[in-house]
């Protein structure tokens, strides 16, 4: 008898669309699965199927080998399934064990408490159970959702992009936590965009492509080219490709400080400097002050220390405005909050620049079919897809594709600086291509190029040279070719006073 | 073994779940349509409407005289149009104030008290008769306009630099402001030829002047051109649209680099002095003085015109002319049926929550289908 | 000695209506929901108050109709705010604007304004019996928010819904919970204040005490015992206003009626300047919960 989850020719359809069409997936008891596709692909929709989020059109959900109908999470979890979400279903306010009784509910305090220490113990966490969980680092309260679903006798485990948020070495002392679920008998479904992760931590691999069953099939024989062809269902391959030609620094830092509070790591002492025609990598785990250098040189936070200089002026005191007139362009990390205004129109987000500017017209008149003609044509020039008139609201574009109308706003005029933060999250392996390719161009064009991005493969592919973030400072630099492992250490190294 | 659990499980599994879920899925929509859009707004009317007529029959006015009556008050002569137009200009600023507030994502609530201020600053004016007389009611305008500033701007601070609600400050400066009225109407404001609690009559200088038609004053126009004037920099100029980028998502706006704290600023200012403004419209415009009861209502119409206006100016003045119908008529039925004016307020309370709920319906799309 | 006797015994009456109604506020804003409707709510449970007493109802029995008024209007807010996920200022005022509307008209037809009646009778030391209770339903209130898992599964929805759904509560349910409760001890509230302190209607007896309350809640942070503090100050203040003038100081009436607004703002002045615990604020206060429906 087949102990575990099965899901048998599950199809999923919102409106006309069909997330998940036929899809079969089975997770034995005992063993670690990998569930790998790109955004969209319908594995978080699987996902949801299997904890009974959503019911399938077609199709059933087995657990150890009986079709079950699940109805919410409740049930789900009353059944033994539980999911550790990316974005983490914790309540930061509340205590650990508030957070964990929260999940566990007509259960007695005190006998939830003892089991959550029997059981962090026997896995090896140290969790204080009344610390509140939103100050625990985020490798601890990805441990608190762990055991909040082993807790409540979980016996399927799905992690959604377990390591995301985690350091090279967290993310390893994850992996070999969940081997042990798996040999306690425990269904662990891993689902993951990182080949390194399906190919060394797991069992078996199932692979989604826009819907579907692509392949089911163990690591061993599988190369990282093989399985990318499998996800991408073509072969996209980017070699990394060097700056022919650097020129004079365009901008630098000087000791930059900003004071941290509750919620915003600060920075401490940031020397560095990018010259013309070259990409600067910025690596680090996520949360180690990323988000706010990227504030500072956007000009929305100001430094309450050192100097930030643009072509040999001190632009520490200037705001937006000021910096991208003298040639700042952003690529923000989070497009619906830095990049575009969703409620409003393609057009309209294009315009800004060029009416703050006053290329339409002055204060009191906005020529808008102006406005709306060079959008259209710019809509053009940077492939825009899914954009079916000027007048269509910027929310209804994909990932990628707001992506591109960020950069075509950005990329209007003369560019001498590019900010870059994270700039392919969450777009599928064309469009990050795509993207990338537009860096190296405005790269090659003379601009000086800040990329920031958690993903260290993305670093290693497009920077001329990488600067390693760590604990709100410069921990490390290295000239590319770098070496993997070196930048790996230094990302968890916490700066030597 | 364990055939009874067996069994149930197996009966869960194919027994068909109900098709139809009571609660529905909420799922947000992508995209809605212009007809759609009008037909939900319509229909949202057309409920309130219904609503407020089965309350009036309730409370003993037959639909059929409500009829006639709506008719008569509002467009049988040329005196009843003209009674509900001079109602008409002081919603229309009213309305307008709390639009622009609106729009720039500040709640201000705190029009009543504003637009006393506005009286107050005039009534200074024309009180202790400051300025030349062919300056004296411009000067009333800009003192009206520096009042209802001068109220807006303590919460426009406080929510910029300290992150204080509007919402509640600007309410509360209305009861002090309404206070600050009493103590000038019951003290040394109040007029000397009737000491009546209201302020001595203004100059003829010091009112709008009339039209020549029925009893319209300027203060109809004037309501006009203010409305003209925004719709022109609220959809045609840069402001406008700097400020439409603001609303829609701050923090965007900032990064591009609009001057975020400055626009928003500008706008609530703006929102005082309109507001101000309202109570020189009143004053110089209608009763020719100020009096201790001119605001009363005011808030709630600002804001139900705003809503039922889409913050739009145009539809402001439209939402406006309606408002000012349903009052006239009101008072018409106060005088025939002796009906409570808190009717005319609760039809009013009936269509702010009807109009509202329908957004739900351009927001939202139900999905009743059962999960399986 | 006189005057300061005189002041201190009446201070329990005029602080109770601001101690339930901020109760109340906690209630629905720890559950996330933005709760303008105090006033509101307070004016259904004053004139429900007057209502029944004018139609012999004991003044117990009358309280209790003020609470169900309240939970009534309360129902109504939650459809809007819970049900329709409408903007919660927007709910709020709009409830206001009913509440305002409603007590005015249905007063206005039964003929209850100003007709003023004997109310609710002290019970020990010059107190009626809501003054003794509401530490009680101080204390209660920080039991079940703080020690029952009700309380928890309410302050998860106010932290963080998407958390909370995903345990598998039911957030538009538990908002409806937390507004119905809250909107009865604000009913009562208002109840108190017709049927214990003015005995009589008229319209908008309430007076902005609904706002000041909303202001008195975020000053105490969202906390119970602090709620019963800040609704004590501002019961010294109420009940100094119409000694003031007896004891001999001349400031001008309409200034001395100022003075718990100013006192309000000066009040939230002082607590956003201060900053402090950022745990304090329920944070997902204001927002809806929509559950994301696709990857």
């Amino acid at each position: 008898m087949t102990t575990g989850l099965a899901l048998r020719s599950v199809t999923k359809r919102f409106g006309g669309f069909a997330a998940l069409e036929e899809v079969d997936f089975v997770a034995h008891g005992g063993e670690v699965h990998a569930l790998l596709g790109e955004n969209g692909a319908g594995k978080s929709t699987l996902m949801n199927v299997a904890c009974g989020i959503y019911a399938p059109d077609e199709g059933r959900v087995e657990i150890d080998g009986k079709a079950v109908s699940i109805a919410g999470a409740r049930d789900a979890a009353a059944r033994g399934i539980g999911m550790v979400h990316q974005h983490f279903k914790l309540v930061p306010a509340f205590s650990v064990l508030d957070n964990i009784l929260l999940f566990n509910p007509g259960r007695p305090a005190a006998e939830v408490g003892a089991e959550a220490q029997r059981l962090a113990a026997r896995i090896g966490f140290d969790l204080p159970l009344e610390a509140r969980a939103g100050t625990l680092p985020v490798a601890e309260q990805q441990r608190l959702e762990i055991l909040k679903v082993l807790i409540g006798g979980a016996r399927i485990v799905i992690l959604d992009e377990p390591t995301a948020v985690l350091s090279p070495e967290e993310g390893t002392a994850l992996m070999g936590l969940i081997r042990g679920l798996a040999d306690e008998g425990a269904a662990v479904i891993l689902v993951t965009h990182k080949l390194h992760e399906a190919l060394h931590h797991s069992d078996r691999i199932t692979v989604l492509r826009q819907g579907r069953t692509i392949a089911e099939t163990t690591p061993e024989g599988m190369n990282p080219a093989e399985l990318t062809t499998l996800i991408v269902g073509e072969q996209i391959v980017e070699e990394p490709e060097l700056s022919s030609h650097v020129g004079e620094r365009v901008i630098w830092l000087n000791g930059v400080e900003l004071a941290g509070d509750a919620g915003r790591r600060g920075l401490t002492g940031l020397d560095f400097q990018v010259r013309a025609g070259e990409i600067y990598g910025v690596a680090g785990v996520a949360g180690n002050g990323q988000s706010e250098l990227a504030e500072v040189l956007m000009g929305l936070a100001r430094p309450t220390g050192g100097t930030v200089w643009m072509d040999g002026e001190n632009i520490t005191e200037a705001g937006p405005a000021g910096r991208r007139r003298a040639g700042l362009a952003c690529i923000p990390v989070d497009r619906y909050r830095h990049g575009l205004a969703g409620r409003l129109s393609v057009a309209d987000n294009y315009a800004v620049n060029g009416v703050l500017a006053g290329r339409y017209g002055g204060w009191m008149w906005l020529n808008r079919a102006k406005a709306r003609a060079r959008a259209r044509e710019a809509v053009e020039e940077f492939d825009v897809q899914g954009v079916r008139g000027m007048g269509q609201r910027a929310a209804l574009l994909s990932g990628g594709n707001a992506q591109k109308l960020v950069i075509a706003r950005e990329f209007e005029g003369e560019t001498r600086v590019v900010l870059a933060h994270s700039p392919s999250r969450g777009l599928d392996v064309r469009a990050g291509a795509a993207v990338h390719a537009r860096l190296r161009a405005a790269r090659d064009a003379g601009a000086a190029v800040i990329l920031i991005s958690d993903d260290l493969d993305e670093i290693l592919l497009l920077s001329d040279r990488i600067g390693v973030l760590s604990d709100g400072r410069m921990a490390a630099e290295f000239t590319a070719p770098a070496d993997r492992a070196e930048i790996g250490r230094a990302m968890v190294s916490h700066g030597d006073d | 073994m364990a055939t009874t659990e067996n069994l149930s499980l197996r009966e869960r599994a194919t027994k068909p779940r109900p098709a139809f879920r009571l609660v529905p899925l909420l799922e947000p929509r992508q995209k809605v349509g212009e007809t759609r859009r009008i037909a939900v707004y319509a229909a949202s009317l057309g409920l309130a409407a219904l609503l407020s007529v089965l309350l009036l029959a309730v409370s003993g006015v037959p639909p059929s005289d409500l009829g006639t009556e709506i008719a008569a008050t509002a467009f049988s002569s040329p005196r009843a149009l003209g009674s509900v137009l001079a109602q008409m200009a002081p919603l229309v600023v009213a309305g307008l104030a709390t639009a622009i507030a609106f729009r720039a994502n500040f709640w201000n609530i705190g029009l009543e008290g504003q637009m006393i201020l506005g009286a107050i600053c005039a009534t200074a004016i024309a009180i202790f008769d400051i300025g030349p007389e062919a300056l004296r009611l411009p000067l009333m305008m800009l003192a009206a306009c520096a009042g209802g500033m001068g109220w807006i701007a303590g919460p426009a601070y406080l929510r910029q630099k300290l992150g204080v609600s509007e919402v509640i400050t600007t309410l509360l400066l209305n009861y002090v402001a309404f206070n600050l009225l009493l103590h000038l109407l019951y003290g040394g404001w109040k007029d000397p030829v009737s000491s009546f609690p209201h302020s001595e009559q203004y100059e003829a200088v010091e009112r709008l002047p009339q039209l020549g038609w029925q009893t319209l004053t300027w203060a109809l126009p004037f309501a006009g051109i203010l409305a003209a004037a925004l719709w022109w920099i609220l959809s045609a100029s840069r402001l406008g649209y700097l400020l439409d980028l603001l609303s829609a998502n701050r923090d965007m706006a900032r990064a591009v680099g609009v001057p975020v704290a400055g626009l928003s600023l500008a706008a609530i200012l703006a929102s005082g002095a309109v507001a101000g403004l309202t109570g020189f419209v009143i004053s110089a415009g209608i009763e020719g003085r100020m009096t201790q009861d001119f605001h009363v209502g005011y808030l709630f119409n600002g804001v139900l015109i705003a809503f039922l206006g889409r913050n739009h100016p145009l539809g402001v003045v439209i939402a406006a002319f309606f408002m000012a119908v349903l009052v006239q008529v009101g008072q018409s039925l106060q005088v025939f049926f002796g009906t409570p004016f808190s009717l005319v307020r609760l039809t009013q309370a009936i269509f702010i929550i009807c109009v509202a709920g329908s957004e739900f319906f351009l927001t939202y799309r139900m999905n009743f289908r059962s999960a399986s | 000695m006189d005057f300061l006797a005189n002041w201190l015994i009446n201070i329990p009456g005029f602080a109770v209506p601001f101690a339930l109604a901020a109760l109340g506020l906690i209630f629905s804003e720890r559950a996330g929901v933005l709760n303008l409707g105090a006033e509101g709510f307070m004016l259904g449970g004053a004139l429900a108050g007057v209502g029944l007493t004018l139609n012999g109802a004991p003044p117990l029995v009358a309280l209790g109709g003020a609470m169900v008024a309240g939970a009534a209007l309360g129902l109504v807010f939650a459809v809007l705010v819970a049900g329709l996920r409408i903007n919660h200022v927007i709910s709020g005022l709009a409830l206001v604007f009913l509440a305002q509307a409603l007590t005015s008209y249905i007063a206005n037809e039964n003929d209850w304004a100003n007709q003023s009646f004997a109310g609710l009778q002290d019970l020990v030391l010059g107190q009626d019996i809501v003054v003794w209770a509401t530490p009680l339903l101080c204390l209660g209130t920080v039991w079940l928010l703080g020690r029952t898992r009700f309380g928890l599964t309410l302050r998860a929805v106010g932290e963080n819904p998407g958390a909370a759904d995903a345990a598998g509560i039911d957030v538009t349910a538990m908002r409806f919970a937390a507004i119905a409760i809250g909107a009865a001890l604000m009913g009562l509230a208002g109840g108190y204040l017709t049927v214990a302190v003015s005995k009589i209607w008229v319209d908008n007896v309430v007076g902005g005490r609904g706002w000041i309350a909303i202001a008195l809640v975020i000053f105490a942070r969202w906390h119970p015992w602090r709620a019963l503090a800040g609704a004590l100050l501002f019961g010294c203040i109420e009940a100094l206003i119409p000694r003031v003038n007896a004891a001999g100081w001349a400031v001008p009436q309409y200034y001395l009626q100022m003075t718990p607004y100013l006192a309000t703002l000066a009040v939230m002045i002082w607590s956003a300047a201060r900053g402090g615990d950022r745990w304090a604020q329920p944070a997902a206060l204001g927002q809806h919960h929509i559950r994301e429906e696709r990857d």
